[in-house]
């Protein structure tokens, strides 16, 4: 491994003007850098360690939007109440990351920034329409999730910015949101193929809002919006269902992996998709009543 | 590449290395520190569990830590669980449960089930599952590890 010098800013001020020497990178949970760069995959001259900036470890409900920290542990996002009631497919997905060894370790800015495919934590950001806030020595921007991610690995950050926090708005009225990930096994496994969906039915049981995102499947988790499109102002029915898990075939742009083949993970997008909507309702449902 | 000076609370002790900044908290227990208890199984890809200590009461990855990331913090290791000779109660239990057979992935699995009754001290047989699911043992098939965890947990539900 290559060597690095190695800065521990105390605070955001310190950290941006850290972050603007040339080169400098973040190291946040640290559970894909660091093997990274054991295996030569990743260096950087500079180090920028996140451990003392504890102000960027927080869930925060602020009325209208939910805003989390960038250091936020997948393990505090999976226990934390308040996001099992504002986004149960969030919930899910920060449960599902890897093992509770690396959930307490790993964050989610550090999962956004990463932007894998296969991020778990993603697809549920996007459906809810996550906006992140990014700092740098220059200028503070805000930029929703889906415009900062460019392709497996790249991201719309530029040198000397950080993810300061991410936040999104609570669904109203009658709403459902589901995360379901197909791994090779249940510990420690990268996803295969990941979908989250959200739903919200009117007054008439009709769908009024739906988005669907799912991961591993296209270069960046994608937003399956002809299937939203199709479902929009129709009755949730396995018919209609099933049809949109069509649709949402064409969608996507998988490709053949380790993990998997192009035409296995076709299949299983299909599946997911059927299946996160179907529940989603089912919750829907629920708060209806 | 400069050396970087690491102050941290290791098995109750105050604990100060010297050392690059690429070296991780597993590399330090073992090579500096002669605490081995702690190992490498998968080649510090935080795959296989087996480099587990408590990281301010949770179970982390020593492999996947650098040591600029431990100071300051409170760590524990399989070193530091028995008190004055006396075996921690999962320390026990695994062994009157006969939960270990090659011994490798050992320490790393009685630190993570620490961590999980200490969180959750009467955890159901999945929970068990769950906690240890970072953990991976070619030998035992987990089953009695399962049993080993619960007949810790009566112990921690005795007081």
């Amino acid at each position: 491994m290559q060597g690095f010098e190695y800065l521990r800013p105390a605070t955001i001020s310190e950290l941006k003007k850290d972050l603007s020497t040339p080169g400098a990178r973040i190291l946040a949970g640290g559970t894909d850098i660091v093997p990274k760069m054991r295996q030569g995959i990743f260096s950087a001259p500079v180090l920028v360690d996140t451990s003392r900036l504890e102000s960027l470890d927080f869930i925060e409900d602020q009325g209208k939007e939910v805003v989390l920290g960038a250091l936020t542990t997948h393990q505090k996002l999976a226990d934390s109440p308040l996001i099992q009631n504002v986004n149960p497919a969030l919930s899910a997905a920060a449960e599902s990351v890897g093992c509770v060894q690396t959930r307490c370790r790993g964050t989610v800015g550090g999962n956004i920034a990463n932007a894998s495919p296969a991020a778990d934590t993603i697809p549920p950001l996007l459906v809810y329409g996550a906006v992140l806030h990014l700092q740098s020595l220059k200028e503070e921007r805000t930029l929703s999730l889906e415009e900062f991610i460019n392709g497996p690995g790249s991201t719309e950050l530029k040198p000397g910015e950080f993810i300061h926090s991410v936040s999104f708005t609570p669904l109203q009225g009658s709403w459902g949101s589901v995360f379901i990930k197909i791994g090779k096994r249940s510990g420690m496994a990268i996803s295969v193929v990941n979908a989250s969906a959200m739903v919200v039915l009117d007054n008439d049981g009709l769908i009024s809002d739906a988005r669907i995102a799912l991961g591993a499947v296209s270069p960046t988790v994608k937003r399956c919006r002809e299937t939203e499109k199709f479902i929009l102002g129709n009755k949730p029915s396995p018919e209609l269902f099933n049809n949109a898990s069509e649709i949402c075939r064409k969608e996507i742009t998988p490709i053949t992996d380790i993990r998997a083949s192009e035409k296995y993970r076709i299949h299983s997008a299909a599946v997911l998709t059927r299946r996160a909507l179907e529940q989603a309702v089912e919750q829907a449902w629920e708060r209806k009543s | 590449m400069n050396q970087i000076e690491v102050i941290f609370t290791l098995n109750g002790k105050e604990t100060k290395i010297s050392g690059d900044p690429n070296k991780t908290l597993l590399d330090v227990l073992r090579d500096n520190l002669g605490l081995t208890g702690a190992k490498d199984a998968c080649g510090g890809e935080g795959e296989c569990g087996a480099c587990t200590v408590i990281f301010n009461g949770k179970p982390v990855n020593s492999c996947l830590i650098f040591i600029g990331q431990v100071m300051g913090q409170k760590i524990t290791t399989i070193e530091g669980l028995s008190v004055k000779g006396v075996y921690h109660p999962v320390q026990k239990a695994f062994v009157e449960a006969g939960a270990v057979q090659c011994g490798y992935c050992t320490p790393g699995a009685v630190i993570a089930a620490k961590a999980l009754l200490d969180r959750n001290s009467q955890p159901s047989d999945q929970e068990i599952r769950d906690g240890l699911s970072g953990n991976l043992c070619r030998c035992t098939g987990y089953n009695k590890m399962v049993d080993a965890v619960q007949l810790a947990a009566k112990e921690y539900s005795n007081g």
